[in-house]
């Protein structure tokens, strides 16, 4: 909201400089996003003078050094200036030493290529008066010599361009801010003269302007406020009027509408005018819309009106959108001779849900929108009413109507200077309490000394509770005067929350394996998500917003991979040839029809890397990836099922036969898949043809609430092992792990009295030596007893017995 | 005869054993000598055939030659053993090249900013919560105070699911919609919901805005909301928390100001402003920096706890507005494209 000094000391007379007040708004609650000085500042020393004579400088061509005289009998200035729009006699703007011109420009005696220049020849732009800056300023030839800048220019003003939160509607108007400028600085707000004298009937009288007036919707519309003026003379409005307008950015447009204009920023309370010549059937009505009815407002925009929008209509057609515009059909133009004038109350949640549909945004719907002061609905029409007979002319026809009545009661609310004490959490004097309650015109009762009772102004229904109150009291005492104390941090920490703790450790284990953090968007493209699911598919729909902004952020993403590898992509295209980035963020699937945010972890790298090294780095592969999703599981704070390995066969994302996949989202409240991406979708839609392998993890956040880990002791044995190693020949598509299984199986069937710690797989071998579709695996067993070195015996004894059950059981060979 | 034949051998052993290059060398010489056919070996075997008078000088003899031998061949063996050892190092290197291990990685600039104000807020007895990014118009919204009619709630200033969906692990208070969550509010009320006070928490987290993207605004951005929520908190301690973190994360000489505002879910609200002499362009002047402002009455109904016996305070900050104010980045977005020269900028 704009706010102009000038009007604002219409209201608020005091001494405080604007820059006091400058300082003081953001202090009481309103931001001031800007500040525009309109005109010259207030300037001492720059006086009108006549250029007497010059000649070209001697030392600079493009320089003329004139003499200027500022008084008849006065020596001259020699002023040196770069103008050439001069000539002698002409009367100039000059800036004397000791001059300060806007933007802290100093005037002082200085030397210019060797001549002293006693002060400065000025341009509007250098004084604030104009945008011209082609030449200096040519004055009138009656302006006296001498006469003060200011003297003629003295329209200066400064706007403030306020900010003010949506509780505060009682500040959307110059007396609504002087009202907060006494509250902060004293004084008293000075309020305009009412002069006319109307009296107010609550049943409409039919006249000459208007048969008849009713409200149909009187739920969205307590009180309506009309009169007719007859006899009015339509014009421009006078200049101050105009120009009070015009610094509120407001366009003049003629007298009657610049009026209502006028009280509206005035005082806050919109209104409108009527041309009742183009009111048909001479009759209102403040009804709803019909469905589909049609109305072209006065900034020439058509808009179709549903039946929830209210409407002041004439006998055939809406002459107004209620509260928010007006319609072209009723405009008060040069030809109007009588107007019927509105100030009414509307309800905020109507206006406000109309104003939305519609997209309209007003000087009216805004104030509606937010409530009104109900006592501000007489003054504005009586105000109005005065500038109206006295700007426009014209006489009062019949009486003011005002129908139906806006609650206007007055509100207490109880209030404890003891309690408002313990919740500031210092000392003030009850003195003090009160005389800023009743700086801000709340009215101060004491039943006792522990409850007082407070009675607020009607326009500010902000204020409704102690709390409200306590507002208040430390807007207008001062924040910068609550006292410092230390910290106050009592008892004993909390445990950060598990998903947090999990997701720092990845972050630190991440960037030790040299993976950097990308951040992507949440929101995706529906290509990208059909890319991998298919259009049809259910995530496909069901990751969709109901509103989406753009079609490149419309669905939830269901993976951080697509969007690191558009960092890789980026980064590539760029010549940054760095191959690993990991995000953590949370990402959404729909399992069993419904929707579900995850806890994710994705990570992507080269194969190998791009950048050319003078030594060969380790190659990222498979592995590689599994070897970091692992350990990523081990920093869960909570154990977790072992995972179950299985190789992912058909996907459009992953490569088949080398990526694979554990776990189960349901079933297990996490899955992760990992290794080669799909090599041939990732050219075709990302143009990178290099191996990329990635990883991602998805875990529900219910796994967060599983219980910690907690580590116990077993006894170890300080025993020697004894190894023993078994090359298994077996069919290529055998997994390691299923050979594992049955050795450990056949081990636990053998053995007795002592423990195998391990098996593991140490070797695999594929080639020559062996058949065509066989590889072999070779497994290393570990075996030790609690309480003795084993014999070479009994441990041989358990091998051979496993070997047997090898050759019986099973089709694999045993290599010797 | 043994005598001489003796300090003969002393004498071979003492000349040769420092000329011996390798361990082969090393070890046919050593068979030359000691080994079953070797010459002390064989003076070994002539000590039967001397007198048994003479033994006892000769044996003294023998093994002070024996001594000596060995002397020398340990420390040929010491010689070989130490040069083998270095031949093992492989080529010398050059300090100056660099390793061709991937350096470490880095966190993205919002996560360090994040980690850093979270640790503030530890240190002073905050423990971080967590929530979700789809929240319910409930807990974002109506739990807060923000009337039905706010412009937050409007379709064209939040991202909503379709009513149709459903979602496994958001709960819903009744039959509202599910919503991108427009700020990390909601965890308060899902913490106030869940624990009892004392409540000190801090709640870092990404939010939704539907924004059309240029230099300060994108589609989801990051908010840390902190919690103070116990018996006779009061706006004394708000002003002291916030002072101590404006200081530690923009040095001492930060000034902070508490400039009225307006918030539904608080009372009275604010938004803290600081002015720092040393912040390169935006030095000395006020910069907004955060909301905040006492829990209103109406949160704590919302919850159920008694505003008269409770009472607390809350914050909320944007995290890309602090990472861009302390590290000097004017344009939201390079945050988001992940220009690896602009991750690393902010690391190492």
């Amino acid at each position: 909201m704009k706010i102009s000094y000038n009007w604002l000391k219409q209201y608020f007379k005091s001494e405080i400089s604007s820059d006091a007040i400058l300082t003081a708004l953001p202090l009481i609650g309103f931001d001031v996003e800007e500040t525009e000085v309109l005109g010259p500042p207030q300037m001492e020393h720059v006086v009108v003078g006549e250029v007497v004579e010059f000649e070209a400088h001697p030392n600079a061509d493009r320089l003329r050094l004139c003499k200027v005289k500022t008084a008849e009998d006065e020596t001259e200035h020699s002023i040196i200036c770069g103008a050439k729009n001069f000539k002698a006699g002409d009367r100039v703007m000059v800036a004397l030493p000791g001059a300060i011109l806007p933007g802290n420009f100093k005037i002082k005696k200085s030397k210019l290529r060797g001549i002293e220049s006693e002060g400065m020849l000025c341009s509007a732009k250098e004084l604030n008066i104009g945008q011209d800056h082609d030449g200096i300023m040519i004055l009138d030839s009656s302006v006296a010599l001498g006469t003060e800048l200011n003297a003629i220019y003295s329209d200066s003003d400064i706007i403030f361009h306020l900010e003010v939160t949506p509780n505060r509607v009682d500040v959307l108007s110059h007396i609504g801010l002087a009202r907060e400028l006494v509250a902060r600085f004293g004084g008293s707000v000075e309020m305009p003269k009412i002069q006319s004298n109307i009296p107010i009937v609550d049943a409409f009288e039919s006249n000459s302007v208007l048969k008849s007036l009713t409200v149909e919707a009187s739920d969205n519309c307590p009180e309506y406020s009309a009169i007719c003026i007859e006899g009015i003379k339509i014009g421009p409005s006078p200049d101050w009027l105009k120009k009070s307008l015009e610094s509120v950015g407001l366009r003049s447009i003629n007298n009657i509408v610049d009026i209502t204009n006028y009280v509206l920023h005035e005082t806050g309370q919109p209104l409108h005018a009527f041309d009742s010549a183009k009111v048909s059937g001479q009759s209102l009505t403040i009804r709803y819309a019909v469905n589909g009815e049609e109305v072209v407002t006065l900034d020439e925009k058509k808009h179709t009106l549903n039946d929830s929008m209210l409407v002041i209509a004439d006998a055939s057609k809406p002459l107004a959108i209620a509260g928010v515009m007006g319609s072209a059909d009723g405009e008060v133009d040069k030809s109007t001779q009588s107007i019927i004038l509105e100030s009414a109350y509307f309800n905020p949640s109507s206006v406000r849900k109309t104003a939305r549909t519609l997209n309209i945004s007003t000087d009216s719907s805004y104030r509606f929108e937010r409530g009104i002061d109900p006592q501000g609905v007489q003054l504005g029409m009586e105000r109005a009413c005065d500038l109206i007979l006295d700007i426009a002319g014209g006489s009062l026809v019949g009486k003011r109507v005002q129908i139906g009545s806006v609650d206007k009661a007055l509100k207490t609310i109880e209030f404890s200077p003891d309690a408002l004490r313990s919740f500031i959490g210092f000392s003030v004097e009850d003195a003090e309490v009160q005389s800023i309650f009743e700086s801000l015109n709340f009215k101060v009762e004491k039943a006792s000394d522990l409850k007082w009772l407070i009675t607020l102004p009607t326009y500010r229904k902000d204020v409704s509770r102690p709390v409200d109150l306590y507002e208040e009291f430390i807007r207008i005492f001062g924040t910068d005067k609550i006292p410092t104390q230390p910290i106050s941090a009592n008892g004993i920490n909390a445990i950060d929350h598990p998903i947090y703790q999990f997701n720092d450790s990845v972050g630190a284990y991440m960037i030790g394996k040299s993976f950097n953090e990308a951040f992507l968007y949440t929101l995706r493209n529906e290509e990208e998500v059909a890319f991998f699911k298919g259009e049809d598919h259910a995530e496909t729909s069901d990751l969709k917003l109901d509103n989406p902004l753009q079609s490149d952020q419309s669905h939830l993403r269901n993976s951080l991979i697509p969007g690191l590898l558009d960092v890789l992509e980026l980064n590539l295209a760029r010549q940054n040839l760095t191959s690993q980035f990991f995000e953590r963020g949370r990402v959404f699937r729909v399992i069993k029809g419904q929707l579900v945010e995850l806890i994710s972890v994705g990570f992507i790298s080269l194969g190998k890397s791009l950048d050319r090294k003078w030594q060969d780095g380790v190659e990222f592969d498979f592995y590689t990836a599994k070897s970091c999703a692992e350990d990523i599981f081990r920093l869960l704070p909570f154990k977790i099922k072992e995972r179950e390995w299985s190789p992912i066969e058909a996907s459009e994302f992953w490569q088949a036969e080398h990526s694979a996949k554990a776990g189960n989202l349901s079933k297990d409240g996490y899955e992760v898949s990992l290794g080669l991406l799909n090599i041939k979708n990732i050219k075709e839609r990302w143009g990178l043809s290099n191996p990329i392998f990635a990883g991602s993890l998805l875990l529900q956040k219910e796994l967060f609430e599983k219980e910690m880990k907690h580590f116990r002791y077993k006894v170890l044995s300080n025993q020697p092992a004894s190894m023993k190693d078994l090359s298994l020949v077996v069919d290529k598509t055998v997994f390691a792990n299923e050979v594992l299984e049955t050795v450990k199986g056949f081990i636990a069937q053998s053995i007795e009295g002592f423990a195998c710690e391990s098996v593991e797989v140490f070797d695999v071998y594929e080639g020559e030596g062996l058949e065509a579709g066989k590889k072999s695996f070779a497994v290393s067993m570990k075996f030790r007893a609690q309480d003795r070195t084993l014999k070479d015996k009994e441990v041989n004894a358990v091998f051979e017995a496993v070997q047997s059950l090898v050759l019986k059981e099973t089709n694999y060979q045993i290599r010797k | 005869m043994i005598e001489e034949t003796l300090d003969a051998l002393v004498i071979e052993v003492q000349e040769m054993s420092p000329k011996l290059g390798s361990r082969v060398e090393f070890d046919s010489f050593k068979s030359t000598i000691s080994g079953p056919k070797g010459k002390l070996t064989d003076v070994m075997k002539l000590m039967g055939k001397v007198p048994k008078e003479e033994k006892p000088i000769m044996g003294k003899k023998i093994n002070e030659a024996k001594q000596l031998i060995q002397a020398s061949m340990d420390e040929a063996n010491k010689r070989i053993e130490d040069s083998e050892l270095l031949s093992s190092l492989g080529p010398t290197i050059d300090p100056t090249l660099p390793s061709s291990n991937d350096a470490k990685g880095v966190l993205h600039p919002i996560a360090q900013v994040r980690d850093q104000v979270v640790e503030l807020f530890q240190r002073i007895g905050f423990a971080v919560a967590e929530g979700t990014e789809i929240e319910t118009e409930y807990y974002c919204f109506d739990a807060l105070n923000i009337p039905k009619d706010h412009p937050a709630r409007d379709m064209q200033d939040s991202y909503f699911m379709p009513d149709a969906t459903k979602m496994a692990n958001v709960s819903k208070e009744s039959d509202e919609k599910y919503l991108l969550r427009t700020h990390t509010s909601s965890v308060q009320i899902r913490t106030l919901l869940k624990e009892k006070p004392p409540i000190r928490i801090v709640a870092p987290g990404r939010c939704f805005r539907r924004d059309t993207p240029d230099a300060t605004h994108s589609a989801n951005f990051h908010q840390i909301e902190g919690l103070y929520v116990d018996k006779k908190v009061t706006l004394t301690d708000l002003k002291a928390t916030l002072d101590y973190f404006v200081k530690m994360v923009f040095g001492e000489s930060a000034k902070t100001r508490l400039r009225p505002s307006f918030f539904p879910f608080t009372e009275p609200s604010f938004e803290m402003d600081f002015y720092s002499p040393d912040l390169g362009k935006l030095s000395n002047q006020w910069l907004e920096i955060m909301g905040c402002g006492m829990v209103d009455p109406e949160v704590f109904k919302s919850v159920g706890l008694d505003p008269n016996e409770y009472s607390g305070y809350a914050f909320g900050m944007g995290i890309e507005r602090i990472a861009m104010i302390l590290q000097g980045v004017d344009d939201i977005r390079y945050y988001y494209q992940n220009d690896i020269r602009f991750l690393r900028q902010f690391s190492d």
